[in-house]
């Protein structure tokens, strides 16, 4: 079998591809299936803490899935993990870019606050996931704090500390999901975890 | 009193709570994520996703020109707008912030009923 390595100086991702005969496909719909079913829950929480929306998150992983299924499904099955994260990060920072975008266009429709560009829409949004207070409750307070304290993290902090720390991705895996090196990924995430203690407390929980 | 926690301990206490957080997903939201699956996995048995996907590119790509070409000749009047344009516009431009131009007025009473219960929507 051919195998051939795209070093694009960030990181290394093979071109390898499996044999396809019917045989073959079914046996990978049902690998892919495994993998879908193991990794969806994880996926959606971390795309609900990212955009604080249930509806927008459970899109966005759908999304996610359908990608890797249409482009990734040949792959070898130890790169499906880091290229489904890559995928559902690039959706998301999408999201936040399509929130500016809207917030930009309200306010030359005159109806937006026009407090510049940075303006945070996503922030400044009600939670509309719909909880309700049982279920709030149910979240867990320390969990809901960590939450909040999360999605206020710089973006590349965010998904460095939710790749790492909650889908458990290593370095080099999680350097594969930003796209970006494993020394940018140490920093990222080293100072989101500083960021977060210093947020969230030394007693936290 | 408690210890302070180090990082590694943090981060093992975030997992924890995140973990139950997952756990904790309700059936409406496990329904759908399951529905998600099997739609994507129906994508495997077409394969033809993307050839699909590709007859539209020829004609957002008219879309994108005309819209360009509009605001070429109105440069002018939006010389004050911000740099980031052709990226926005590039977003604009696809189905659903086509929809938000569709629910516009729904928009301006979210806005307007945020500013007067200064937040609390629902």
């Amino acid at each position: 079998m051919d195998l051939i390595e795209a070093n694009t100086g960030y990181f290394a991702v093979s071109c390898k591809r499996e044999p396809s005969t019917e045989a073959g496909t079914l046996q990978r719909e049902r690998q892919l299936n495994q993998f879908l079913a193991e990794v969806e829950r994880r996926a959606l929480r971390i795309a609900e803490i990212a955009v604080r929306d249930r509806d927008e998150a459970l899109d966005l992983v759908q999304n996610a899935m359908i990608k890797l299924v249409s482009n990734y499904a040949s792959r070898p099955q130890d790169e499906w993990t880091p290229l489904f994260y890559r995928i559902l990060q690039n959706g998301i920072r999408d999201w936040h870019r399509r929130q500016k975008v809207k917030n930009r266009v309200m306010v030359w429709f005159g109806r937006g606050k026009s407090d510049g560009d940075e303006y945070d829409v996503v922030a400044a949004a009600p939670d509309l996931a719909g909880r309700s207070p049982e279920q709030e409750l149910q979240t867990g307070q320390a969990m809901q704090k960590l939450e909040v304290a999360v999605h206020a993290l710089p973006g590349r902090q965010r998904e460095a500390f939710m790749l790492r720390t909650f889908e458990g991705l290593d370095v080099a895996g999680t350097a594969v999901a930003m796209g970006c090196s494993e020394g940018s990924v140490k920093t990222h995430y080293s100072r989101a975890v500083h960021s977060l203690r210093e947020k969230l407390g030394e007693h936290w929980q | 009193m408690k210890k302070p926690i180090d990082s590694e301990d943090f981060a093992a206490q975030a997992k924890g709570a995140f973990d139950d957080s997952v756990e904790r997903l309700d059936a409406a939201a496990l329904s759908r994520l399951n529905q998600g699956r099997h739609a994507a996995l129906a994508k495997l048995a077409s394969g033809n996703s993307k050839a699909r996907w590709m007859r539209w590119v020829p004609a957002g790509g008219v879309a994108a020109i005309a819209l360009l070409t509009v605001l070429v000749m109105r440069a002018p009047e939006i010389e004050n707008m911000p740099v980031e344009v052709a990226s926005d516009f590039e977003i604009l431009l696809d189905g659903e912030s086509l929809e938000m131009f569709e629910n516009l007025e729904f928009y301006s009473w979210m806005d307007d009923v945020d500013l007067d219960a200064g937040g609390n929507v629902g």
